[in-house]
């Protein structure tokens, strides 16, 4: 492909229009109130971002392959309700526990996957069923109370939940779990044979079975990794915050999706981009950060979100159809 | 020389035998037509070929060796390709990496499906492909599928299975839904398949495709296999009567003293 070629393909991209509407925003904020780049704000947002931006990788991934996960807030909430009652009540030691929480997503995971493939029912309605299950069991075995999370300092403390300042900035280790998560997303989705075979099943399902792809299995385990994504997504913000609430994570499915197609990746699959999703995950964040700041009231924020998110969309939506023009 | 030879090969749907006896070879570098109207057999003939399932009784035989097929793997294995009317490509990838699809080049191979893809060996032998091939309208291997025409996709599709070598090509249906023009380039490039020394099964609607590629002709009717003729020893209404079924007895006694 010639420079020139690749560069205007690069400036169509869902990605690119997604970023410059994230610069864009930050401006606007930043402008409106100063505050708004401080580093207590900053620092802020950069505690919230890891937790719902870990989900959103995997569900990248899903969507990629052409499946989608609503229980992922219900087992955000689940998991680490499930570790703290083990180590409270079970005394059992806090690493076993984590490692139960996290076989419990695995678990969660696998049910959503083989029911979807090997039944054949669409992933939204098997999600939406397990989404109830997940957080009626949470409710149920909390008896709807929150629970107190781990507090004492430690090895997984410090590994989950652990913080440190860089200048007047102040970061949680959670940040690093982001990063390194998604540097090895990206690697999957766009140089591995994995991510070769995660396009094509989403793009066109018969046709990478009849290539031999095991679309069932690479779906399975796409279920498997959101969820469990979702779950260690939990356990480091119940860490951070001390508190284990069964009605943690409510209605973050739809913020985790909003954030991967307001990235670029398309619903229906075939096309996903895990550096949209960075960005979208970044700009979701800043917009709920940023609305509050700018004083919109709090009953009225997601008035904006919503019409912030759609505006998004028919960017995408006209771009795409501009490209096909050409 | 004999590259596949079906022998008696059997499939039942409950109680609907889909299949109920169905025998032919396919010789080297050999066209040959599968005929039949809707329900006629074709699909589930080429369905078990393929390994899309498996055959409740009867034998396969691939250059003479008796081979069970029991998945889409195992046909490709086999040097059995098929394409299928339109569900052969992925729109949203690359020409190359849909033509590596499944096979892909690696480094790093012990990674398993982590490995990371080689992507210069990727472009490279998928330009050499598609310069071998002749698709002379210079398509770059790194454009996405989608922005392909029908009669591209059917020619990249093709042109897939050659590259692995395929000793038997199966056609679904390759020009419905192609305008005349893209037609003509499917069908020219079905000969040149043909003259590279693979075998080609062809499955379609249009007997006058079939007149103008095929070697030989197959029909079915009803989960059976009708009539085998070469395409020099009949002509197009003869062919049309037989998938009909108008006058079949005659023409079957005809078939069977050959």
């Amino acid at each position: 492909m010639p420079v020139g070629k690749r560069r205007s393909s690069l400036i169509r991209s869902p990605q690119f229009s997604s970023l410059i509407m994230f610069i864009v925003l930050l401006a606007v904020f930043a402008i409106a109130d100063a505050n708004f780049l401080s580093p207590l704000n900053i620092s802020n947002m950069m505690a919230f971002l890891p937790e719902l931006g870990i989900i959103a990788l995997g569900m990248t991934l899903l969507l990629t392959a052409g499946e989608f996960d609503l229980s992922v807030g219900a087992v955000f909430g689940l998991a680490p309700v499930v570790v703290m009652l083990l180590v409270q009540n079970g005394q059992v030691d806090i690493g076993v526990a984590l490692l139960a929480g996290l076989l419990l997503c695995v678990a969660i995971g696998a049910i959503n996957g083989l029911i979807v493939t090997k039944i054949g029912i669409s992933s939204f309605l098997v999600t939406l069923s397990m989404l109830l299950v997940v957080r009626g069991a949470a409710l149920y075995i909390t008896q709807g109370f929150p629970l107190k999370s781990w507090d004492q300092p430690g090895f997984f403390v410090t590994l989950l939940a652990g913080s440190f300042n860089i200048g007047s900035f102040r970061f949680y280790t959670s940040l690093w779990w982001f990063v390194g998560l998604s540097l090895l997303a990206i690697y999957v989705l766009r140089y591995a044979k994995l991510g070769n075979w995660i396009s094509a099943i989403g793009s066109n399902r018969n046709a990478a079975v009849a290539r031999g792809v095991p679309a069932d299995a690479v779906k399975i385990w796409l279920f498997i990794l959101t969820s469990v994504l979702a779950g260690l997504a939990g356990m480091i913000s119940a860490f951070r915050i001390s508190a284990a609430s069964p009605v943690a994570g409510t209605g973050y499915e739809l913020e985790v999706i909003a954030m991967v197609v307001v990235g670029g990746t398309a619903l229906t699959g075939g096309r996903g981009t895990i550096l949209g999703t960075i960005v979208g995950a970044l700009m979701l964040r800043s917009i709920r950060n940023g609305i509050v700041l700018i004083g919109v009231p709090g009953l009225a924020y997601n008035i904006f979100v919503g019409v912030i998110i759609l505006a998004m969309l028919i960017l995408h939506a006209l771009l795409q159809k501009n490209a096909a023009r050409s | 020389m004999e590259v596949l030879r079906l022998q008696n090969l059997q499939k039942s749907f409950g109680s609907v035998r889909a299949l109920k006896s169905a025998s032919f070879t396919l010789d080297e570098g050999e066209v040959v037509a599968l005929l039949g109207d809707n329900g006629a057999g074709k699909s589930t003939l080429i369905k078990a070929i393929s390994g899309v399932f498996s055959i409740d009784r009867g034998e396969i035989y691939v250059r003479g060796q008796k081979v069970s097929i029991r998945s889409t793997r195992d046909a490709m294995d086999l040097g059995i390709e098929t394409i299928h009317q339109d569900t052969s490509l992925a729109p949203d990838l690359s020409i190359a990496r849909n033509l590596f699809l499944g096979r892909e080049p690696v480094n790093l191979k012990w990674l398993g499906v982590f490995a990371p893809l080689d992507l210069a060996k990727l472009r490279d032998a998928a330009s050499a492909l598609l310069k071998r091939v002749g698709i002379s309208k210079k398509l770059d291997a790194d454009a996405l599928v989608s922005t392909l025409s029908g009669g591209e996709r059917q020619s990249i599709a093709i042109s897939r299975a050659m590259q692995f070598a395929a000793k038997v090509i199966i056609l679904d249906e390759p020009t419905n839904n192609l305008g005349v023009e893209e037609t003509h380039g499917v069908l020219r490039f079905v000969k040149e398949v043909r003259a590279a020394g693979h075998s080609v099964l062809l499955i379609t609607h249009n007997i006058h495709h079939v007149f103008q590629v095929a070697d030989r002709i197959i029909v079915m009717r009803r989960g059976e296999i009708v009539a085998e003729q070469t395409v020099a020893d009949t002509d197009l209404l003869t062919v049309e009567s037989i998938i009909t079924g108008a006058d079949m007895s005659a023409l079957l006694k005809e078939t069977r003293a050959k």
